[in-house]
């Protein structure tokens, strides 16, 4: 039962895993401007940028979710992102072992 | 998560450390013509080459100061991209980050922003009990440091903060009323000395040579040179040294009475004294001067610096005309701008007085100097940020705003100033400027994005201002921004009841401007609240346009989640996949209801899934009723979904949705498992047999070569020959290698693994090869052996490539110079690797060799083809100790060439410290330009802490007193800890003085490390100590006072002190949960537990639900455990493992223990059940609780039980390494103490059973063991003659020495083996361990007598043994019969732990 629910956890979040964390956003994009910036580089699954309720800011990061490992090796080809005039920074997140069960998506 | 709280400020830094190489490259270059003449200075074997030049060497008292003046260069972009907002918000404060973050700015801006001083404080308010260094970093940040904010503002925050922190609780100390000195001086604020004296001694606080100067400074300002004189005379009396810095006041104090002429003559008074006039003399006259508005005498004082003293004096020039322009006489501020070169290290102190014009109204003066910077490259970032920031927080016009903005796009120094300024407008809340430049932003054709008018939105919110509201909206249309979901639902909706009064509202307002988006955030505001019957008049509403269903789902999935109502979520699922609206595009219904219910499920917790059971089942079924299917894939994934929760009754519900079309089945097949046992016998049954034998024999052959039993794996093999894999050769190899039998390994892998042959091994076992032979010498196998890996594509990983080096290493160390370069050069021509490790023996042979033209050579040939410098650090100091100064020079050279200046003047830094030429090393790093690299100090200096290099350590922190951009308080601390490490107290209290000297505020850290030596060495600490912090305190009620003197009691490990205090205390209900733990813990420490139990009772008590934390509940196990009270124990231990604690190993084991020698195998049974889990967690051994089972059987007098509980286990122990039970060590030792002889006899015969039919030799080592400790050699004499196997387990025979190398009065023990087995033991290892036990026993005697024996044997002793053994001669007073090896200590150490690590 605990197992269970331990592997269900994993599951969970292994999908909701993203591809990159990208930092240094300059505060004049949203997520509709990231989103068209990185899918030059191949379909951009989801994008969130999180945003302070309490300033109406965002935070400045942002996390990038990709369809295919190719789009984040199209990604990674590329020295620099450069955004609006701020060079942005990227860290490919690591990808913990997939769960066993498969999911429907795929 | 901690990850996004924790990437700003890392992530900046990272940056930083990229780049600021690269910037002082740039301003090294561009400055050449300074830099170029002091680059290779390498005094004094290079004399002619030394500079005439002398950089400022500013007072140290006035460190602050002149860094304040002489900030490197920081690109001003960075400030601006420190928004306060972010702090502004974080949910828990953080302090130390906070407190780091000042600290950042003032190192390289040279400023702190109003905002985050004011925050700070305002949480240092709210949090009680500041601490001293706490005070002291707010005091010192409220003079100049705060260019944004005029000064008897500045004054008035300073006092604020000074009564506001004593009300807390802060206690005050010569620092504190020296900080507050500074700021009165930089506000220039007036008061009186005197009275400032006085109420320093009623505090009973001593002033020092740092609160003399400031008050002559102070008397000064005021042009009372009577009183000066007053003060001068307290420090002549005090003998205390008159320095720089009082007559630089002095010059401002004869100027500022009027008398120009004495002031003028303090320059030749002080030359008389001894004192050399410098930067801070100059500046002070210079100022004078400004004052005056007397410009000649300026030009003629500069003229004559120039001449006779070299300085750069374009910081002090600054200073200069912000004084004229304060002064009245900003008509010369030309004349002065001229002759400053307006540089990047300029930078910051550019930005301060910028800012400070702006400040004090003269912003156009400030823009002046601005533009001095244009022509600067921009390298893509803006300049002027800053500017444009502070100008929108004085509340600047527009126009004028606008009129900056284009002067700055024409000069081409900002990409984006409007849009900068809308921010800056959004983040002072200042909503008519915001849509002002919004207006402007349009005009200019920059684009305008929803998100803009988000902060105005969250503003208006919380002023309840509901027309604020409206207006953006219609401002936001009127700009042509159409406005998204996102915008309605998090900034707008909230505003309102529900989404119907926000339509009605927004259309009364005429800000109601219809759009897909629009009816998307009302979708989502109503799915969210959970109100799905409105969710599902909108989307059944034939006004609502066609919407993806995926703009919703997450808010649908909520809103379905917190309603019961099984009829709507299905009507709503029907909509979904019958409207088209909802799922026009591909791939359609089917696909995205699938998608939907797949979601749906999978963000349901295990229990609301099965709380829901009911209602999804209804669901499901309702589902099918409508006819609505879901693709197969989607259903299998719901029906596992569900199997995970345990509901199996839904996944039939759930089947019923599957499009049967597309059902398919995934079986996954279960890996065999193998059980193998008892091989040898199996091996003869099947030959007998005459079944195929392959298989078992390779089995076997893998188990003997496991044993290291290289005889016996041979001879099966040579019996087996015909029936030998290739896998079985393998291991047969790698075990001859390992057993340095060359010769045989390398026949069988010819015969076997041939070059020609496709076959390969695995590359350990190459590894192995190429170590054997380089060993024997053989070269040209070994590189036969690296080319053949290559052919083959043997796989090389990271373990390869270390093995690789240890073989080079070997080869270097030994200085065979052929053999490291021939093995090196194929490893990187096969391309088999390429890491600079491999490089560095290449160097290190020659320098074992002590050949440094060759060592150069080498250095410099790795560099051009791997482009890698190694080994520099050694070869520098080689070069610096031997003198040679043509090799030097020319190393120094190279480095300049490849990797600038910078970095050559660092090695040459540390050469120089590292050899003990200190003047110069001072010379290296005063080089004008050079900045801190915190990366190469920390390096450095943790190579002093590592090898207890004191002095060396203390000169780096002297000599880079004065580098740019330098973390003081990391320099000292790092002196702190190389303190700590030698308990140094008297050198940490000279530190403490020299902090304040400094004027440095020294982190939380470094103040709690130096308060731990000193009160660890016995000395009184001369300032608050910082407290842990407590997170929920209010105010310093009595309560919180005494919890905090508990809590020190307990640091100080007197729990029954503060156990008394504790039961005193009134108001136990504000005691902390921590707090109790602490004490618990203390009183658990000193073996109360009577005490410690009533403390727990009285916290269960207060505080509701209170459990201890694990090491507390851990210590109380262990007490319990003590006293025999096991049942209590066993209690505690539930309860620590129900709250998802783990309890220590030492707790666990000490119960498992008590238990078993109660012989109460119930309770031990459930204690097994409880640790199952947790056993690997907590590192249990699992032979621990088999030896417990079987002792119990024993205390039961139930020894057949025992065998047939434990011989089982052993056997299949001895093949499931997963959970091993091997040893019966424990159970031996436990019956052979008690004298229980019966038993010890049987477990003997069933360990001699287990050797000689199963091959287990481990418990039978045990037993040998076991009688070696008891001192029955007679008994262990015989068991190895009927036993020889015992001697194969090396391991335990090593880990048994090593075990009794730990303690005294054991040397018996190996003494013994070394009687009974000599022949099977490792000598060397052996000897170390016997030579370290009798260190221990301090007999001196038997370690010399041991010492020569290993030379009689001709036993060569590891440098670890040699190093020891000195050490320990030393201590005693006997002469060391052998030379000492050279390195530390710990460096033998880690090298024989390095050997240990390869060896297994």
């Amino acid at each position: 039962m605990a197992a269970a629910s331990a592997a269900r956890t994993v599951g969970r979040r292994s999908r909701h895993l993203f591809d990159f964390f990208v930092a240094e956003i300059p505060w004049t994009v949203s997520s509709k401007e990231l989103k068209e910036y990185f899918s030059q580089f191949g379909a951009v699954q989801r994008c969130q940028l999180p945003f302070d309720r309490d300033t109406g800011f965002h935070r400045r990061y942002c996390w990038i979710k990709f369809s295919t490992p190719q789009d984040v090796q199209n990604v990674l080809q590329k020295d620099s992102h450069i955004l609006e005039g701020s060079k942005l920074t990227l860290k490919q997140q690591t990808r913990r072992k997939r769960s066993q069960r498969r999911t429907p998506r795929e | 998560m901690v990850g996004p709280r924790h990437v700003g400020p890392a992530a900046a830094q990272s940056r930083c450390a990229a780049h600021v190489p690269r910037a002082v490259m740039a301003a090294l270059l561009s400055s050449a013509g300074r830099l170029r003449a002091l680059r290779p200075r390498l005094p004094p074997l290079l004399p002619p080459l030394l500079p005439p030049l002398r950089p400022p060497r500013p007072d140290s008292r006035n460190t602050s100061q002149i860094r304040f003046l002489t900030l490197a260069p920081q690109e001003e972009g960075r400030v601006k991209e420190e928004p306060i907002s972010e702090i502004r918000t974080r949910p828990t404060w953080q302090f130390d980050w906070a407190l780091n973050k000042v600290d950042n700015s003032v190192r390289k801006t040279g400023r702190i922003p109003k905002s985050l001083l004011l925050k700070i404080f305002q949480e240092m308010s709210k949090a009680g009990s500041p601490g001293s260094n706490q005070t002291l970093l707010l005091l010192r940040s409220c003079g100049t440091l705060l260019p944004e904010v005029v000064s008897p503002e500045r004054t008035q925050l300073a006092h604020m903060i000074w009564d506001k922190m004593k009300e807390l609780g802060a206690v005050y100390d010569t620092s504190h009323y020296n900080a507050l000195l500074k700021v009165y001086l930089q506000n220039e604020h007036k008061f009186s000395p005197t009275e400032f004296l006085a109420r320093m001694e009623e505090a009973n606080v001593q002033p020092n040579r740092v609160t003399y100067q400031r008050l002559i400074a102070a008397y000064c300002n005021e042009g009372d040179i009577e009183g000066a004189s007053k003060i001068l005379g307290f420090m002549k009396n005090k003998e205390l040294p008159i320095t720089e810095a009082v007559f630089s006041s002095l010059v401002k104090g004869h100027a500022r009475a009027g008398d120009m002429k004495s002031a003028e003559n303090i320059l030749s008074v002080m030359r008389m004294a001894g004192v050399e006039p410098g930067p801070d003399t100059y500046l002070s006259l210079l100022n004078v001067y400004a004052e005056k508005g007397d410009v000649d005498s300026i030009k003629k004082t500069l003229e004559e610096v120039e001449k006779t003293e070299g300085y750069l004096m374009d910081r002090i020039l600054m200073q200069v005309i912000f004084n004229l322009v304060k002064a009245g006489y900003p008509q010369y501020v030309e004349d002065i701008k001229q002759r400053i070169r307006f540089e990047r290290e300029l930078i910051p102190d550019a930005m301060n007085l910028c800012l400070t014009l702006i400040t004090h109204g003269f912003e156009d003066i400030s823009f002046s100097i601005l533009k001095s910077f244009s022509h600067l490259p921009r390298d893509n970032m803006d300049q002027g940020s800053f500017f444009l920031q502070h100008c929108v927080n004085r509340d600047m016009p527009v126009k004028k705003l606008k009129q900056y903005c284009n002067e700055l796009k024409e000069a081409k120094m900002h990409s984006a100033p409007l849009t900068f300024i809308l921010r800056c407008a959004l983040e002072t809340n200042k909503p008519a400027l915001a849509i002002d430049v919004m207006k402007m932003m349009k005009e200019e054709g920059l684009p305008l994005r929803p998100h803009y008018s988000w902060p105005l939105l969250v503003q208006y919110h919380k002023e309840k201002n509901l027309q604020g509201v409206f207006e953006v909206l219609k401002v936001m249309h009127e700009l042509g921004v159409e406005l998204d979901a996102e915008t309605y639902t998090d900034y707008v909706f909230k505003n309102f009841a529900d989404s119907e009064t926000a339509r009605s509202q927004l259309k009364k307002n005429g800000c109601l401007f219809e759009s897909v988006e629009l009816h998307v955030a009302e979708i989502r505001w109503e799915a969210a609240n959970g109100r799905l019957d409105k969710v599902l008049s909108i989307l059944s509403s034939a006004n609502t346009p066609s919407i993806d269903c995926r703009l919703f789902r997450n808010s649908l999935i909520w809103g379905f989640k917190s309603s019961d109502d099984v009829h709507l979520w299905s009507k709503i699922t029907e909509l979904l996949y019958k409207d088209e609206r909802y799922c026009l595009t591909p791939p359609g219904p089917t696909e995205a209801v699938g998608y939907f219910l797949y979601h749906l499920i999978d963000s349901m917790s295990d229990s609301e899934v099965q709380a829901k059971e009911e209602r999804l089942r209804q669901y499901f079924h309702q589902l099918k009723e409508m006819n609505i299917v879901i693709p197969a894939s989607h259903c299998n994934g719901i029906c596992r979904l569900l199997d995970s929760s345990q509901v199996p009754e839904l996944i039939k519900g759930a089947r019923l949705l599957c499009d049967k079309k597309s059902l398919s089945t995934d079986n996954i097949p279960e890996s065999a498992k193998s059980d193998v046992s008892a091989l040898e016998k199996k091996l003869e049954k099947r030959k007998a047999e005459n079944q195929p034998i392959t298989d078992v024999l390779k089995q076997l052959i893998h188990a003997l070569c496991e044993e290291e039993n290289m005889q016996k794996a041979l001879e099966v093999k040579a019996k087996y020959e015909p029936d030998m894999v290739v896998g079985g050769y393998a291991a047969l190899i790698n075990l001859c290698c390992r057993h340095d039998n060359v010769e045989e390994a390398m026949n069988l892998k010819e015969k076997v693994f041939p070059k020609s042959s496709p076959v390969a091994l695995d590359t350990g076992k190459y590894i192995a090869l190429v170590e054997a032979l380089e060993k024997h010498g053989r070269l040209e196998d070994a590189i036969n052996i690296l080319t053949e890996m290559k052919e083959k594509g043997v796989p090389i990983s990271g373990r390869t490539v270390a093995s690789f080096s240890r073989i080079l290493n070997a080869a270097a160390m030994r200085g065979d110079v052929e053999t490291v370069n021939r093995l090196h050069e194929t490893i990187v021509n096969l391309g088999l690797a390429e890491s600079p490790v491999l490089h560095s023996p290449l160097i290190t042979v020659h320098l074992e060799k002590d050949d440094m033209p060759a060592a150069l050579e080498a250095l410099t040939s790795c560099y051009k083809k791997y482009g890698k410098i190694l080994q520099l650090h050694n070869i520098y100091c080689r070069l610096v100790e031997k003198g040679d100064a043509e090799l030097l020079q020319k190393v120094s050279d190279f480095i300049s060439r490849e990797y600038g200046d910078m970095m050559a003047l660092y090695d040459l830094f540390f050469a120089f410290l590292q050899t003990g030429k200190y003047k110069e090393a001072r010379k290296v790093i005063e080089t004008p330009g050079l900045r801190a690299h915190p990366g190469r100090l920390q390096w450095f200096a943790k190579r002093c802490i590592m090898n207890n290099q004191m002095e060396t350590l203390e000169q780096l922190v002297e000599l880079t007193q004065n580098l740019f951009e330098c973390d003081r308080d990391e320099m000292y601390y790092y002196l702190l800890q190389l303190c700590e490490n030698n308990d140094d107290w008297g050198k940490a209290e000279a530190v403490w003085t020299k902090i304040q000297e400094e004027n440095i505020v020294p982190r939380e850290k470094t103040l709690t490390l130096l308060a731990d030596i000193l009160q660890k060495n016995g000395q009184v600490v001369p300032f608050e100590v910082p407290k842990v912090r407590q997170e929920d305190s209010r105010s310093l009620s009595a309560a919180v006072e005494e919890e905090r003197k508990i809590r020190m009691l307990c640091k100080k490990n007197k729990g029954k002190e503060a156990y008394n205090v504790f039961m005193k205390m009134q108001e136990k209900e504000e005691f902390h949960a921590y707090s109790y733990d602490a004490l618990i813990k203390a009183l658990l420490a000193e073996n109360f537990l009577d005490e410690a139990m009533e403390v727990k009772r009285i916290a269960e008590t207060h505080i509701k639900g209170f459990t201890l934390n694990s090491a507390a509940s851990s210590l109380l196990i262990i007490s319990q455990v003590r006293r025999d009270y096991l049942k209590d124990a066993m209690a505690v231990l539930k309860g620590v493992l129900d709250s998802g604690m783990l309890p220590s190993r030492p707790a666990a084991t000490a119960l498992i223990q008590a238990v078993a020698e109660k012989g109460d195998l119930k309770n031990l049974q459930a204690l097994k059940n409880m640790l199952e889990d947790v056993t690997k967690s907590i590192d249990l051994s699992p032979s621990l609780m088999a030896n417990a089972v079987a002792l119990a059987h024993v205390k039961t007098n139930d020894l057949d039980a025992a065998v047939e509980y434990l011989e089982p286990l052993l056997i299949s122990g001895a093949q499931n390494p997963d959970q091993a039970v091997r040893n019966i060590s424990y159970l031996l030792r436990k019956v052979s103490e008690e004298g229980l002889e019966p038993a010890l006899k049987k477990f003997g015969v069933m360990a001699e059973r287990l050797a000689s039919q199963f091959g287990i030799y481990r418990p039978v080592t045990d037993l040998f063991l076991q009688y070696v400790s008891a001192d029955r050699v007679d008994d262990a004499r015989s068991l190895i003659q009927r036993c020889d196997a015992i001697a194969r387990e090396k391991r335990t025979l090593g880990s048994f020495m090593a075990r009794a190398a730990t303690k005294p009065g054991q040397a018996k023990m190996i003494e013994r083996l070394l009687e009974l087995i000599p022949e099977h033991l490792d000598t060397e290892v052996a000897y170390r361990y016997l030579l370290r036990c009798y260190e221990l026993d301090g007999d001196v005697a038997s370690v010399k007598a041991v010492y020569e024996k290993t030379k009689a044997k001709n036993v060569q002793l590891h440098e670890l043994s040699l190093k020891s053994l000195a050490v320990f001669l030393k201590n005693v007073g006997e002469p060391v019969p052998f030379t000492e090896p050279p390195e530390t200590f710990r460096f033998y150490v880690e090298k024989w732990r390095n050997r240990r690590l390869e060896a297994s």
